[in-house]
């Protein structure tokens, strides 16, 4: 199954909040749709549920209009709630039971799925006594419990401890193993990079960024080289680099311990590692630059704002 | 369907899950069947009770009668107080007090006299500006006071006799003149409002407790899920249209269920004591079946059309605190309603207040039974009434949904009915 998203618009009154946001995702892979507060990125994921409607653009699925009627969806929102005052294991089978899972086998799949996420010892207890980390594991359990062909998670990390984070992270990895088609959001860049092959990056209602993550990285890290010095700081490495070197590279970043620096186009990476030695420059590390999809990020999105 | 079934069966476990409801109504069943059956174990209880005025039933009393006032002479006399002034010459103070048997103070000044009353000396007084003009000076007039028209008639009556007898007929003569009794029977070919004023009255009454307690319930359950932010989840595996109808359905198959448990352990049981209370019960519980049909239509459609209205409601706010603000106009247009078929019932329930008010479906509900119950209506005209009220249930579960759809992820401020209704038409 191929998801694609074309030319998606949306208004709330008088104000255009998506700028016609396109991007595509097909089973078994995920896509990450990150962008800071704000971004569109649960109003691009509620159309995509038919919460409400676009003002213009098309959904298809395999070409063909999408429908979220014809699909088992696992749709975890950005409002989290569920029954306070009824039990766990009472609202799972109701809410499994909704989505067209017969009565016995939505109790099945309940048991399965809280074992699973470890909270089953609270089947019977009222939703609103469990700890918030564990009410958002229930809600986790019951956005998987139908078995989902599609899985969308808005923020599924928000909220949840390390071990939790774990614990979703490896079910998510395991949904994607069995061909589910997944897509969440996440301003936790950390998380997405491990097990996202797609990613959209949103920014004030367009996409700035779309395509295979380590493609991205690949692109973005093209003319870029990370290098360091033993017997020089970063910084004094960095002053050195500008001051003698600007014929072959710029100066583009100085971190806690390395500098990188971009080449200038005609330069290769023998030409300016031949010329560190002739300079004298007690090279510490010299390499190709991978940048961490957190850095990608801030480059796309933490722009003018 | 299937998923409405769902919602359905989910809701109504809601109510017969809470103890509360389970307890009240089997509460209430158990006090209305002992209430009718404990008085027919009791030995001689019903025959002392025969005399007694049942609840409903106007007793008429009549002042005017002499053996009133002898029955009162021999009980403790009210303490009077009299008091003549210089213009009525022609009054003549042993009569006007003999009139009225009571314990006479006579006083020479009407400032005495109120001060008498003021102080409660005595418990009211007369000031006889003339022959046929007199004030009764009262500290508070209560609702049921008779002192003042009592003593009214007995001096009229007085007059009477003297005038009588100056014309010269004897004492006995007028005695004679009065005694003529003339007995009536009623033979009723309509309806006798009288006889079905009770049961009339507490029907209409059960429908207007369930409005008012199982509205709000109503309203609260289909606010619920935008309460507790799990909306998102529903609107995205269920089609709206059956969550707010099973919602609102749940809600009024449980105030039915209730009522009709509650009403019917005092069928049931009168129907196993009927011999021992006579019938005397039969104002209450011998509804003709026709009637008792009716009133289920009416009642049942009429109760459903408000429940969808405080689904409506419900779908306007997003909290539930927000709901009994919203929902005052509703209760007060049923009120209205519920007023409007009270007054029907006291005074004609073929006005043509109860003629309008028995085709627009607010007030049908109520109207259109008190007609049927009390008045003479017409076949058609009940079956016409009956079918608006219906299309209205079916509008209003259809504005009903759209609103809730499209208040769905509207959090904040109630929606204005207004704003919604104009919201949901455009889709």
């Amino acid at each position: 199954m191929k998801l694609e998203v074309n030319e998606l618009k949306k208004s709330f009154g008088e104000v255009e909040v998506l700028h016609g946001v396109s991007f595509s995702v097909e089973s078994g892979s995920a896509l990450g749709l990150l962008g800071r507060n704000g971004a569109g990125k649960t109003t691009t994921i509620r159309i995509l549920m038919d919460v409400f409607k676009g003002n213009s653009g098309v959904i298809t699925m395999d070409g063909k209009p999408f429908s979220t009627k014809e699909y088992q969806i696992g749709y975890l929102p950005e409002e989290r709630g569920l029954y306070p005052k009824k039990t766990v294991g009472e609202q799972l089978t109701y809410l499994a039971m909704l989505r067209g899972i017969s009565a016995k086998k939505a109790k099945e799949q309940m048991k399965k799925w809280l074992v699973r996420m470890g909270v089953e010892e609270y089947e019977n207890r009222k939703l609103e006594t469990l700890s918030k980390g564990n009410q958002q594991k229930v809600q986790l359990a019951q956005t998987l419990l139908c078995d989902p062909d599609i899985v969308i998670l808005d923020e599924p990390f928000s909220g949840l401890d390390p071990v939790n984070a774990q614990i979703l992270k490896d079910v998510i990895k395991e949904q994607i193993q069995a061909g589910k088609l997944v897509i969440f959001s996440s301003h936790q860049m950390s998380y997405v990079e491990e097990f996202c092959d797609e990613i959209a990056i949103l920014n004030h209602g367009n996409v700035v960024l779309s395509g295979n993550l380590r493609e991205i990285k690949r692109e973005f890290g093209r003319d870029r080289l990370v290098l360091s010095s033993l017997d020089e700081t970063p910084q004094e490495l960095a002053e050195r680099l500008s001051n003698g070197f600007s014929d072959l590279l710029d100066v583009e970043k100085v971190q806690k311990d390395k500098v990188i620096i971009r080449k200038k186009e005609e330069m290769n990476k023998p030409v300016i590692l031949k010329r560190l030695l002739e300079e004298g420059v007690d090279l510490e590390f010299f390499g190709l630059y991978e940048p961490s999809l957190n850095d990608i990020f801030v480059e796309k999105a933490g722009d003018e704002a | 369907m299937k998923q409405f079934l769902i919602v359905l069966k989910f809701e109504l476990n809601n109510y017969f899950k809470n103890k509360s409801f389970v307890i009240t109504t089997f509460l209430l069943a158990f006090v209305l069947a002992a209430v009718v059956i404990v008085p027919t174990l009791i030995p001689g209880f019903l025959d002392e009770e025969e005399s007694a005025p049942e609840e409903g039933v106007y007793e008429e009393t009549i002042v005017d009668d002499e053996s009133t006032y002898e029955e009162d002479a021999e009980m403790e006399l009210d303490a009077l107080g009299i008091y003549v002034t210089s213009d009525a010459a022609d009054v003549d103070l042993e009569v006007a007090c003999s009139a009225y048997p009571a314990e006479w103070t006579t006083y020479d000044s009407e400032a005495e006299l109120k001060e008498a009353v003021e102080s409660e000396e005595i418990l009211a007084g007369f000031i006889m500006k003339g022959r046929q003009d007199v004030v009764y000076v009262v500290n508070n007039l209560s609702m049921y006071d008779y002192l003042g028209e009592s003593f009214r008639l007995s001096l009229a009556e007085v007059y009477k006799q003297q005038y009588l007898m100056d014309k010269g007929l004897s004492a006995e003569e007028i005695w004679e003149s009065e005694s003529f009794y003339v007995s009536v029977e009623e033979e009723v070919l309509g309806k006798d409002s009288g006889a079905n004023y009770a049961y009339t009255y507490i029907l209409v009454f059960v429908v207007y407790f369930l409005i008012i307690f199982y509205g709000q319930m109503i309203a609260t359950s289909v606010t619920t899920e935008k309460s507790n932010r799990a909306i998102e989840i529903l609107v995205t595996s269920v089609n709206s249209n059956s969550l707010i109808c099973g919602k609102v359905l749940a809600g009024a198959i449980a105030g039915v269920l209730q009522a009709g448990i509650i009403l019917g352990s005092g069928f049931v049981s009168y129907g196993f004591v009927k011999d021992a209370w006579g019938g005397m019960l039969d104002f209450l519980f011998n509804i003709p079946t026709e009637v008792l049909a009716i009133y289920a239509v009416f009642a049942v459609l009429s109760y459903l059309l408000y429940a969808f209205i405080f689904g409506m409601l419900g779908a306007l706010v997003s909290k539930t605190e927000d709901i009994s603000k919203s929902s005052s106009p509703v209760l007060m247009i049923y009120i209205a309603s519920f007023m409007i078929a009270i007054f029907g019932m006291t005074s004609n329930s073929d006005s043509m207040l109860m003629k309008v008010a028995s085709f627009i479906p607010f007030t049908s509900g109520n109207a259109m039974f008190v007609r049927v119950a009390m008045g003479s209506v017409a076949g058609w005209e009940v079956a016409l009434s009956a079918v608006l009220l219906g299309a209205s249930c079916v509008i209003a579960g259809v504005l009903a949904a759209k609103i809730f759809r499209f208040g769905t992820l509207h959090y904040g401020n109630p929606i204005k009915l207004r704003t919604a209704l104009k919201k949901a038409s455009m889709k």
